[in-house]
Formats: C-alpha cells, sequence, structure tokens
C-alpha cells in the first residue's frame, strides 16, 4: 500500500457520511456511475430495438433476464467482497461443484426443491468460509488464494463429475428455468429473487452498522481495526456470503440449460460476475461500491451479449465489448475522481 | 529443551547455542523459510526422490529418467518466460498483475501465423512482428495502468476480454496453419547439445533459442540495469520512488510492454509446439496466467511488490514442471491432468500461506 492510498480517508464510512445517504435516498436511491449506466442501458436497448426487431419482445427479454440472475446475485456477493478491498476468483471452480453435486444428486434420488437449493447453498458456503477463513485469518492476498482454490475446487468437481457430463438430471428446478414453469406473471421466479436478495443487501450495506463496516474495512483495514471493528469475521462473512450465494446461483445456471450438465458450467463465470460489478462502480481498491450499480452491470454485460448474437455478429465480439465496458466504466470513475480531488 | 544438559555434557565452546540461543535447527528453518532458492531446491530433490522411489518401485506407468525430466522441460520454456513477466509486473507493485498474458499470447500467436504461413514472410520479420505486436498490446495495458491510473487487475481482466476476443474472432475460431507452419513444429524438438550432448540425455531446442536468452535479458535488466534497481524502488514504495527523483509513470508501464513482448515470445514457442497458431492457445482450460502468477508466487515474488528474484522464477518453474511430469506418470490420462490441477492449487495456496508466514516471523521473503 502507498502512501497516497493510506492517507486517503475512508469514503462513505461514519456518521456524517451515512447522514448524506439517508438524505439521498429519499427520491432515488442512485448515484452517479448507476445514473450513466441506466442511460447507457436505455440507449443500448432502444439501439437494439431498432436493429433487431425481436429484442424488445417478452420471447428476447425473459431468457435475458434468466440469464443476468445469476451472474447479479453471485455479483451480489462480489460487491460485498471488493468492497473489502478483496476479491474471488474461484467464483467459476465453486459454481462447477455445487452444480455438480446438485445434479448428481438429483440424477441418484429423488429430492425436492427445498432440498436441492438447500444442498448447494449449504456447499457453496463450505468452499466460501474456506475462502474466508484462509483470507481473513491466513493474512494473504486474496486474489492469490482465490485462484489456488479455484484450482482445488475444480479438481473436486471433475472429480465428482466421473464422466464428462451428467445426464438425465430432472426437473425439480424448473421454477428457476427459462421455461414457462420459471416465470411469476411473465417475471422469471429467478430474476425476482435476485432481485429480492439485492434489495436486502442494498439495505443492509447502506443501513446496517455491519455494512458500513464493509466500507470502512475497505478504505484502510488497520483504521477500521482501530475503531473496534472485528475485520476478520466481516471479512470471513462476505466470503461465505458470496460462496451461499454461488450456491443458489448454480441452482438457476443448472435450470436454465437442459437435463445434461457438462464441464464448462463455471468456466469464465469469475470474470463475468467482476465485469459486472466493476462495470456497475465498485472501486476494486476498495471502500465504495453499490449493488443496484451491479446489477445494473450484469444486465448490461449479458445486453451486449444477448445483443451481438442477435445482431448476428460473431458471439466472440461480445467479450471485446465487455472488455471496452469495463475501460470506459472505470476509466470515466477513474477521471471523475480526479477532477473531484481537483476541484 | 536438552540444550543445557548439552553443553553441561560436551562442555566445549561448539555448542550449537549461538546468536540469542537459537539451535542450529531452527537457524536451518529460518534459511529454508527466508531464501527461497533453498527451499525450492530441497523441494525439487524431494519430489525428484520420492517419484524415483516410485518409479522403482513400480508404481510409475513409465520411467521417471533423465531422458523424461529432460523432454518434459518443452513445458517449462511458457511458463518460465510468463512467470518472469509477471515477476516484472508484480515486482512494479500497487497491485501489479497480468491477467492478459494468455490473450496476448493467443492474439499474437494468430498474428505470427497469418504472417509466417498463409502471408510468406520470412521467419525474422514474423517474429519481429509477434514481439513488436505483444509489446504494443503490454502498452495499452501499461498506459491504462500507469497513466490513467487503472487499478492493474481491472485493466488486465478488460484486456483479457478484449485480445482473446480478437483473437478468435479475426481467426474465425480456426487455427491458422500451413506448410512452414508445421515444419517450423521442429523448433519444439529435442535436440543434442555439441560437445558434451552424447553424455546428457535430449533438450529441447526452445530451452536454447527462447527461454535461456529471456532469463539472461531479464536478469541483466532486473540486477544490472538502472531500470532494474528503479524497478525494486517503485516497487517497494512508489511515493518515495517519486520523490528520489524516479519517473515513476514511464517506468511502470514499461513492465507492462514487457511483459507483452515476453508474451509475444511466447506465442511463437507455441505456434511451434502445437505446429499451429490456435486463437486459443494461451486462454484454453484455465489459461496461461494463472500457472504464470503460481509461479511468480512460488518463486518467492511478494504480491505486495519490490521483492523478486530471477533464481526464484526458473527453480519455480523446475519444480511445477517435474512434479505434473511425476504426477502424469504415477497418474495417467484424464485423472492425471486433474491431479496436476489439485497440485497447483496446494501449491499455490501453500506459497502464499508460506510468504506470509515468513513476512511476519522473519521480515521480508
Amino acid at each position: 500500500m502507498t502512501l497516497d492510498e493510506r492517507t486517503k480517508p475512508a469514503p462513505q464510512s461514519g456518521r456524517p457520511a451515512a447522514a448524506a445517504t439517508a438524505k439521498r435516498i429519499l427520491p432515488l436511491p442512485v448515484t452517479g456511475q448507476e445514473f450513466v449506466l441506466i442511460g447507457v442501458l436505455i440507449v443500448l436497448w432502444i439501439l437494439l430495438g431498432i436493429f433487431t426487431p425481436a429484442f424488445l419482445t417478452p420471447n428476447s427479454i425473459q431468457p435475458l433476464l434468466v440469464s443476468v440472475a445469476p451472474i447479479a446475485l453471485i455479483g451480489i456477493g462480489m460487491t460485498f467482497i471488493i468492497i473489502t478491498a478483496g476479491i474471488d476468483v474461484s467464483v467459476g471452480g465453486a459454481i462447477m461443484l455445487c452444480a455438480v453435486i446438485v445434479a448428481k444428486t438429483l440424477v441418484s434420488a429423488d429430492i425436492p426443491l427445498i432440498g436441492a437449493v438447500a444442498l448447494a447453498v449449504a456447499v457453496g458456503l463450505v468452499l466460501g468460509l474456506v475462502n474466508g477463513f484462509l483470507i481473513a485469518y491466513g493474512r494473504v492476498a486474496a486474489i492469490i488464494i482465490t485462484f489456488g482454490t479455484a484450482n482445488i475446487f475444480q479438481f473436486l468437481a471433475l472429480r465428482v463429475f466421473g464422466s464428462s457430463t451428467v445426464n438425465g438430471i430432472p426437473s425439480t428446478l424448473e421454477v428457476f428455468g427459462r421455461g414457462e414453469a420459471g416465470r411469476t406473471l411473465g417475471v422469471p421466479n429467478s430474476f425476482a429473487i435476485m432481485i429480492i436478495i439485492a434489495a436486502v443487501a442494498w439495505w443492509y450495506l447502506r443501513h446496517a452498522s455491519g455494512g458500513r463496516h464493509l466500507f470502512a474495512i475497505g478504505g484502510n483495514a488497520n483504521a477500521a481495526r482501530l475503531v473496534g471493528i472485528k475485520v476478520q469475521p466481516r471479512v470471513l462473512i462476505a466470503y461465505a456470503l458470496t460462496g451461499a450465494l454461488v450456491g443458489l446461483g448454480a441452482c438457476f445456471i443448472l435450470a436454465s440449460g437442459t437435463a445434461t450438465l457438462d464441464q464448462s458450467v463455471g468456466s469464465g463465470k469469475e470474470l463475468q460476475v467482476i465485469a459486472a460489478v466493476v462495470i456497475g462502480g465498485t472501486s476494486i481498491l476498495g471502500g465504495r461500491g453499490s449493488v443496484i450499480g451491479t446489477v445494473l452491470g450484469a444486465i448490461l454485460v449479458q445486453t451486449v451479449t444477448s445483443g451481438v448474437t442477435q445482431l448476428g455478429w460473431p458471439s466472440q465480439l461480445a467479450n471485446l465489448f465487455v472488455g471496452i465496458f469495463i475501460i470506459i466504466a472505470v476509466g470515466t470513475d477513474l477521471l471523475r475522481e480526479r477532477a473531484r480531488r481537483k476541484a | 529443551m536438552t540444550l543445557v544438559n548439552e553443553t553441561t555434557h560436551i562442555q566445549v565452546p561448539k555448542n550449537p547455542k549461538k546468536r540469542g540461543g537459537r539451535s542450529v535447527l531452527s537457524r536451518g528453518v529460518e534459511a529454508l523459510l527466508t531464501n527461497r532458492v533453498v527451499l525450492l531446491a530441497v523441494l525439487i530433490v524431494v519430489v525428484l526422490v520420492v517419484m524415483t522411489i516410485l518409479d522403482s518401485a513400480g508404481q510409475l506407468s513409465g520411467a521417471y529418467n533423465a531422458d523424461y525430466l529432460a523432454s518434459s522441460l518443452i513445458s517449462a520454456v511458457p511458463l518460465a518466460m510468463l512467470g518472469m513477466a509477471q515477476l516484472l509486473v508484480i515486482l512494479s507493485g500497487k497491485g501489479g498483475i497480468d491477467l492478459s498474458v494468455g490473450s496476448i499470447v493467443s492474439l499474437t500467436g494468430i498474428l505470427f501465423g497469418f504472417a509466417y504461413g498463409p502471408g510468406g514472410w520470412d521467419f525474422v520479420p514474423a517474429l519481429i512482428l509477434a514481439v513488436v505486436a505483444g509489446g504494443v498490446f503490454g502498452a495499452v495495458n501499461g498506459v491504462l495502468i500507469a497513466y490513467i491510473g487503472f487499478p492493474p487487475l481491472i485493466a488486465t481482466l478488460a484486456t483479457y476480454y478484449a485480445y482473446r476476443s480478437l483473437a478468435l474472432v479475426i481467426s474465425n475460431q480456426k487455427p491458422v496453419s500451413s506448410e512452414s507452419i508445421q515444419n517450423f513444429y521442429s523448433a519444439a524438438q529435442s535436440v543434442e547439445i555439441p560437445v558434451i550432448g552424447a553424455t546428457i540425455p535430449l533438450i529441447p531446442l526452445g530451452i536454447f533459442t527462447f527461454l535461456i536468452p529471456t532469463i539472461i535479458v531479464v536478469w541483466i535488466v532486473l540486477n544490472k540495469t538502472t531500470f532494474g534497481r528503479r524497478l525494486y524502488a517503485i516497487g517497494t514504495n512508489d511515493v518515495a520512488a517519486q520523490w528520489s527523483g524516479i519517473n515513476v509513470r514511464p517506468n511502470r508501464m514499461a513492465v507492462y510492454a514487457i511483459s507483452g513482448v515476453i508474451s509475444g515470445l511466447v506465442s511463437v514457442v507455441t505456434v511451434a509446439q502445437f505446429a499451429s497458431a490456435r486463437p486459443d492457445a494461451g486462454t484454453s482450460g484455465n489459461g496461461m496466467a494463472l500457472p504464470a502468477i503460481t509461479i511468480a508466487v512460488l518463486g518467492g515474488v511478494a504480491i505486495t511488490g519490490g521483492i523478486g528474484r530471477v533464481s526464484g522464477i526458473v527453480l519455480a518453474t523446475l519444480l511445477i514442471v517435474w512434479l505434473n511430469a511425476g504426477i502424469l506418470l504415477a497418474l495417467p490420462g484424464n485423472d492425471g491432468s486433474q491431479f496436476q490441477l489439485l497440485a497447483l492449487g496446494l501449491v499455490l495456496v501453500f506459497a502464499s500461506l508460506l510468504n506470509g508466514l515468513t513476512k511476519r516471523k522473519y521480515g521480508g521473503i
């Protein structure tokens, strides 16, 4: 950590900031970066609506929301982690392990929906606790530890897989799926659940003392410790929460596919999630971020992916746009920060 | 402790108590933990001994001998080179890391493939193209990080996406190949070293043409040039470096450009190894960045910057490569590659825990 980072005050922590937010939430619970994102999304949707007439129809929007749900859901947990100045790149491996354990269990035993979800969340929670424990109490760089555990989770998942695919998964999870059974009043259930969890997470980060502590830890962990915040348990909880959300997200992903699960299930998901979070305005250096931004970021990433396919462009081009969006989103934020410091 | 008893029995000055009453054992442990080169050398010997014992007990599917170890060095070429790239960027501090190396390998490999294959360029211009292109792609990271202030993780994540996408799109997701590229496979083969060649096993050519020159250049840059000294200074404390008259930004940008140059060189190596330019050469599976970062951390590079040595990278690569080669013989096929994942993960977790422990206990790596 360099001098100028250390001397920077922890943003948005403590009383005055809380009072300011309380004033701000009354009209609209969104801030600068989020307005920009909403604007970009509206422009994108209008453009896509013009160039691909099928885009702004329920048949196109509903699958889009289904694909947003797991990314945004896991992104909520990742937002908590990144606010504490951490990161978790083991999400892909964890999704793979949760999904294959649930899929294998569903194939071999007749368990109800609630059992399957509980199993996935429990597995994810354990994986998150492993990460959190190593990072909080081992006091090592989160990116290195989670790179390591990513490999270990992936290894375990491949051992559970046994063969390259799991076939004939029963439709127990279809209430989270793309089909008719996965919707209530036209809104995908998985998306609705994600929004509810996002609302709770938003409230927790903005108004609960535990949430405020996460910002303080990310702003300056040593200062947070000195004012009496229990840093290690809070960090542990952030990773454990992400693990649990990975479990639920794995159920969503499992439900949105066919009755076959293959080994590519989690591949690249960690980067998609991190992309959604940073596009949503959460600072990778910690201390600043929002759940609403993450949800919007996830919608943006999936809109781009879906839009590229619907325009008939090579699907791989979507990644180029995601990369460009990351640079634009983080770049404008950096320039704004610089202007603010000069002013 | 029996120290007191021993001294009373022996009653000679050469008792194990020295400097603050520490035993030979505790000093040995300190040397092992604080000097990463010693630790890695010991671990390499342990791997070699264990595998040789397994071999003589008939537990391996093939012979774990000098020939096998020498031929397995083929995978050390890209690993050690990219480990060297990560050494430079992580050294530069402020969260320095390069996730985009694999994508740069893919993209420059495709450019090299188009030039050398269908383009009909000669080898040297095509190689220069790959190196220059790699440097430019790395410099993009460098500008974002050093001049605009992007966190390295985010800048290289974005370019990881962008370069990977470009590699797949411009190649139409198909490998680029031609007769000249297939003949280029000879560059990845093993050769006999002149003079002493008959007495030692055949060594992959890439070790001499790519890896050793890279090691030497990086070592000289880090240890014998002012740029290298500046890099350690910036990585340790960039504000202090700024005040001592170092222009931090161009130096920080340069390491990312160098990382790109090394990735460009690696792309030529991988084209030779696959006998075609694959658009996913650096990103398939877990990609090349993860093993490279593992090598760097295992080699004793401090993730906070400012600490790290070339020798650590070289020994860490040998450890990983020979461990992987042994795993492949002990558990052939799918099992082997799965257990390689486990080994890499465990090694990374333990290496970083060890780095943290040594730092707390002895200060520094």
